[in-house]
């Protein structure tokens, strides 16, 4: 009956205008178009990946291996089930520039070695314009061709018809690489691409036993393969060999799960910017109600019931509710559609332009909820409080807590809007962990503002602020009553919240990569030493006055397959350490790095069934102890080692660190590298480099400090994204703090008046509006700095472990920040109450 | 006789309605002595607060001159003529008026410290009392009765001990015992500080206890 009562009334409400409404209609449009654009630039991606799967894989399906090439009976196999197949070889690799000068020097690539099917999809540009058969064909004078990235042609300062060697084998230069059909993020790695024939490779040293490699063979099938069949075959057939798969169904699982990743954390920063919208979304339904408390006593006289009331002005809300999401939905839909033609010139992966209902439902969903549930509570309130008490002029009445029904309700959305956010953004502790975050920031900052007020209501009657009556003005109004110092310290708190921790995580994150682990960490890794190398290697870095240390072990690489038996995959789920392969080694004794944590360690002489020593940190994460079968993949044998010891590891000097180490017995025997770390004084880069190309061809040195700089540009690049999210928050905090500036206007057109008519001047009056919203904004910043920075520390202490320091510089910004966009958006409305004669406002106000 | 505390030559007031302009002061003229009481009467809509906003710098005439202490209002801009106020000046309204978000105690002080006193407070506290509510100081104005409100509304008047004291309909928002007490209130500054006072009020018995009457009737002298 409410409900029947509610709609005419509402309706006729309605016809007073949006008037009052613009800032409940800006806060859900910023939320829903935010979070809509990232779906569907999200979706479009997605939509252009899986266009595209087969030319981003490289063929329909791919059979991929680590450590070695297929063997007889795999090729076999391709041979009866393919159309056609494509071999592909991958590994680091040093290209050495100038051989055999006094000016050679060193670049760390990404060496594939492909045969003559390839590409079996797609097609490879080259710079000048040749097919790729010509261009890494061998010619008259014997040297076959090379083909590289354009950075590391530029970085060498070579050019084409130049001489260039990988390991012992020399090569001629022939073009830039512009493009690559299946080149993608998670291929980059550590270096720009090489290409050569992988024939050419027989005589270079590179690709002996126990090398750091990896072979794909890719498929073309007929049309309309079935893949999960095939795929099934070939792993029962080649069962325990190492053999991984992948196919189009998902051709390119990096990409993808790079999007997915980003996507997921923006949409949490946008869910973030929900929430402070919400904070508007409230404070205009709060102002929206007072306007109508004689409305509303005037019908509670005539006889509406509560429910009645609730039901009139729920209507309202929710057909504004919707308009705001439609218009969000338009633009967060519409926008990026209008974009996606120019982000696919920057972006290196494939966008196909539509409109996709899936991230606009997830958007649309989110707006909804968030409007009723910071809605109910403010209208709870309003409908809760008699006619006689709303005829009174009182001012901060309704301040009570609504009826326990609506606290309910609204905490029932507050987890079904949490509930859907986790299953929607694919990581769901992580969205969890946010919403948590969120809320606990809401908390701390609707305690902050309480105590902003009350700090700033003791000041204001303080001694000290005798004498200063434009400071106790502002004092006493962020202390008194209304709602004013609330609003913005939650909006503004909260957008500026993510933003501090954003700064922080960020500052933090390069200090610790350009400036903490130089200084700790190695100047180089070195790849690929022989067992016959080791000895001299060690021994001709040692002879270099810049070299401080050299440290060494074996290294294989393999895959963790089963744990007690079990599939991994099963056990674990999709956690790093089974993901993909893993440095593993062998030692007799407790390597230098590592404390032991629980159990023993093995006898030098250990000769019994094989044991292993488990990182501590990663056997918590995946659930394993002392006692269990740990069963890896090294060069195509499943080995089965009992975990006999958990060490507790040190990652972030970058040390030598294996999550498994063997003991020696069981790994000896098989064909493996050492892994070195040469600690040397800065600047002996270049001559050391020089002197592994001619003395040891074959290995690989990755330079610590270029590997610094790879991660530092992908930091920027993340930090670009995160922080044009964190901006949207940031956005429609402003847009609630100009909600609630305009909120307060009339409020101080008559403070004005009033101050004017005791003889305050224009002047004293501005000073007066400007300081409450300095102290307000600062206020804001100081709370968001606290609240950022403790999650930041969160997430450096307990994601990145790495040490958090706070940084000053985003710091002050923050604070300014946040003193400066309240002084705007206040100074907005300050003018209009100093212009006017004191007689206009005080005659109309009765 | 000496200089009037307040004259008036042919103010006239003309104000822009939206069907054009409406005139609410026709030519008034008119002079108030030191420590004169002067009770404004006359119908509603016959001018009588618009007179007394002119008189207050809070509105300016449209033609004619006003004078107060032998400042031309004309000659000063709006800042100036707060400043006037605050050193010459107490107004009380018919609705209070008082600043929401400021305890009585410190809406009793801003005038004082708008004038730099750094007794402020300390007196404040003490018209408070003057006023019977030394016991509501830190109360806001939402948590005080109507004739509360008005006895701070007073206080704050009375405080920098003006020269001229202005009071529009100080009752006309309150019940007739209660106005009874505030007009009592107000008479009693007014003959301990020794103030020019002028009352706008419809009641003729209130206007009776002033020393001389005046009536409006059509935004013109009767």
């Amino acid at each position: 009956m409410s409900l029947l009562h509610a709609l005419p009334i509402a309706r006729r409400e309605l016809r007073g205008g949006l008037a009052g409404f613009r800032v409940f209609l800006l806060c859900l449009l910023l939320g829903v178009a935010a979070i809509a654009g990232i779906g569907t630039v999200r979706a479009a991606i997605e939509a252009g990946l899986n266009g595209e799967a087969s030319t981003l894989l490289g063929g329909d399906a791919e059979m991929h291996f680590t450590h070695r090439q297929a063997t007889e009976a795999e090729r076999t196999w391709l041979a009866e089930n393919t159309l056609e197949s494509s071999e592909v070889i991958t590994f680091r690799s040093m290209l050495q520039a100038r051989p055999d000068s006094d000016t050679t020097e060193l670049g760390l690539s990404q060496v594939k070695a492909v045969d003559a099917a390839y590409p079996l999809y797609g097609s490879i540009t080259l710079e000048p314009p040749m097919p790729l058969a010509e261009a890494l064909a061998a010619e008259q004078d014997g040297l076959p061709g090379l083909v590289a990235h354009p950075a590391l042609i530029d970085r060498l300062g070579i050019s084409v018809g130049d001489t260039v060697r990988l390991g012992t084998q020399s090569f001629t230069l022939r073009a830039a690489i512009i493009a690559e059909p299946d080149g993608s993020i998670s291929d980059l790695g550590l270096g720009p691409r090489v290409m050569v024939r992988s024939a050419a490779l027989a005589d270079s040293g590179l690709l002996t036993p126990g090398t750091l490699f990896e072979s794909k063979y890719r498929m073309r099938l007929g049309p309309n393969p079935d893949l999960p069949a095939l795929q099934a075959d070939a792993e029962s057939r080649f069962e325990g060999q190492g053999m991984r798969w992948r196919d189009s169904r998902n051709g390119a699982p990096g990409i993808s799960e790079v999007v997915d990743r980003l996507s997921s954390f923006l949409v949490m920063v946008g869910l973030a910017g929900m929430a402070v919208g919400g904070v508007g979304v409230s404070a205009a339904v709060r102002a929206y109600l007072a306007r109508k408390t004689d409305t509303i006593a005037t019908l509670k006289s005539f006889g509406a019931t509560r429910g009645t009331i609730f039901a009139t002005y729920l209507l309202q809300i929710g057909a504004l509710s919707l308009l705001g999401v439609g218009l969000g939905l338009l633009i967060g839909g519409g926008i990026p559609a209008l974009l996606i033609p120019l982000l696919g010139e920057i972006l290196p992966v494939p966008i196909e332009t539509g409109i996709y209902p899936a991230p606009l439902l997830e958007a649309a969903i989110y707006g909804l909820l968030t409007a009723l549930i910071f809605s109910i509570w403010p209208l709870a309130r309003a409908v809760d409080i008699s006619p006689a008490e709303l005829f009174r002029e009182v001012s901060g009445k309704g301040q009570h807590w609504p009826r326990w029904p609506y606290v309910i309700l609204v905490l029932v959305l507050a987890a079904l809007l949490i509930y859907l956010a986790m299953r929607f953004s694919g990581v769901p502790m992580i969205t969890l962990w946010a919403a948590i975050g969120i809320l606990a920031a809401l908390a701390t900052l609707a305690l902050a503002a309480t105590l902003t007020r009350a700090l700033a209501r003791r000041l204001a009657r303080a001694r000290m602020m005798r004498g200063r009556p434009a400071l106790r003005l502002a004092l006493g109004s962020i202390g008194g009553p209304g709602f004013e110092a609330t609003s913005v310290v939650l909006s503004l708190g909260l957008g500026l919240t993510v933003l501090a921790a954003i700064g922080q995580i960020d500052t933090n994150l390069r200090t610790t990569i350009s400036q903490d682990l130089p200084e700790r960490a190695p100047a180089f890794f070195v790849l690929d030493i022989q067992k016959d190398q080791i000895k001299t290697f060690q021994a001709a870095m040692m002879a270099d006055e810049a070299v401080e240390k050299v440290d060494s072990a074996p290294m294989l690489r393999g895959t963790i397959t089963e744990i007690n038996g079990v599939n991994a995959r099963d056990v674990v789920g999709d956690h790093w350490v089974v993901s993909g392969d893993r440095g593993i080694t062998y030692s007799a004794t407790l390597p230098e790095n590592s404390t032991l944590q629980a159990g023993e360690w093995w006898p030098e002489d250990y000769d019994g069934p094989p044991l292993m020593s488990f990182s501590a940190e990663e056997a918590a994460e995946i659930g394993v102890k002392i006692g269990d079968e740990i069963t890896a993949n090294i060069l195509g044998r499943d080995m089965t080692a009992k975990i006999a010891n958990l060490r507790d590891l040190t990652f972030s000097d970058m040390s030598i660190n294996f999550v498994m180490v063997w003991s020696p017995n069981a790994l000896q025997g098989a064909p493996h590298t050492f892994l070195s770390t040469v600690y040397a004084t800065p600047g002996a880069e270049g001559r050391l480099l020089r002197i592994m190309a001619v003395d040891f061809p074959n290995i690989t040195a990755i330079p610590v400090r270029d590997a610094i700089e790879r991660v530092s540009a992908t930091i920027d690049s993340l930090g670009a994204a995160i922080r044009w999210g964190a901006a949207a928050t940031l956005l429609t905090g402003f847009v609630v703090l100009i909600g609630a500036a305009a909120a307060g206007a009339e409020a101080r057109v008559f403070e004005a008046a009033v101050l004017k008519t005791l003889g305050a001047s224009r002047g004293r009056i501005l000073l007066s509006f400007a300081l409450r919203s300095l102290i307000l904004g600062a206020a804001a910043g100081l709370v968001a700095l606290l609240a950022g920075s403790v999650a930041a520390w969160a997430v450096m202490e307990y994601v990145m472990s790495a040490r958090f320091s706070l940084a000053w510089g985003p710091a002050i910004v923050i604070i300014f920040g946040g003193a400066l966009a309240n002084l705007v958006a206040g100074l907005g409305f300050a003018w209009p109450p100093l212009a006017k004669k004191p007689a206009q406002i005080l005659r109309n106000r009765t | 006789m000496g200089k009037p505390v307040l004259s008036l030559n042919n103010v006239q007031l003309t104000l822009q309605g939206n069907a054009g302009p409406v005139p609410i002061l026709k030519g008034i003229s008119l002079n108030v002595e030191r420590g004169e009481s002067i009770g404004l009467t006359g119908p509603s809509g016959s001018g009588k607060s618009s007179l007394l906003m002119l008189m207050g710098g809070l509105e300016s005439a449209t033609g004619g001159t006003i004078t107060a202490l032998g400042q031309d209002f004309a000659t000063l801009n709006e800042d100036a003529l707060a400043r006037f106020r605050r050193d010459h000046m107490g107004i009380v309204f018919q609705s209070f008026h008082l600043i929401p978000t400021m305890t009585a105690l410190e809406n009793v002080a801003t005038p004082l410290e708008l004038a730099g006193d750094r007794d402020a407070f300390d007196k404040a506290r003490a018209e408070l009392e003057d006023v019977g509510l030394g016991d509501r100081t830190d109360h806001y104005p939402s948590q005080l009765s109507g004739g509360e409100q008005q006895r701070v509304a007073l206080a704050r008047a009375a405080a920098p001990r003006p020269d001229i004291l202005l009071a529009d309909e100080p009752t006309g928002n309150l019940d007739s015992t209660t106005g009874e007490t505030i007009i009592d209130l107000l008479f009693n500054l007014r003959d301990r500080h020794g103030a020019t006072l002028v009352l706008v009020t419809h009641a003729s018995e209130l206007a009776a206890r002033c020393d001389r009457i005046i009536e409006l009737r059509d935004g013109a002298l009767a």
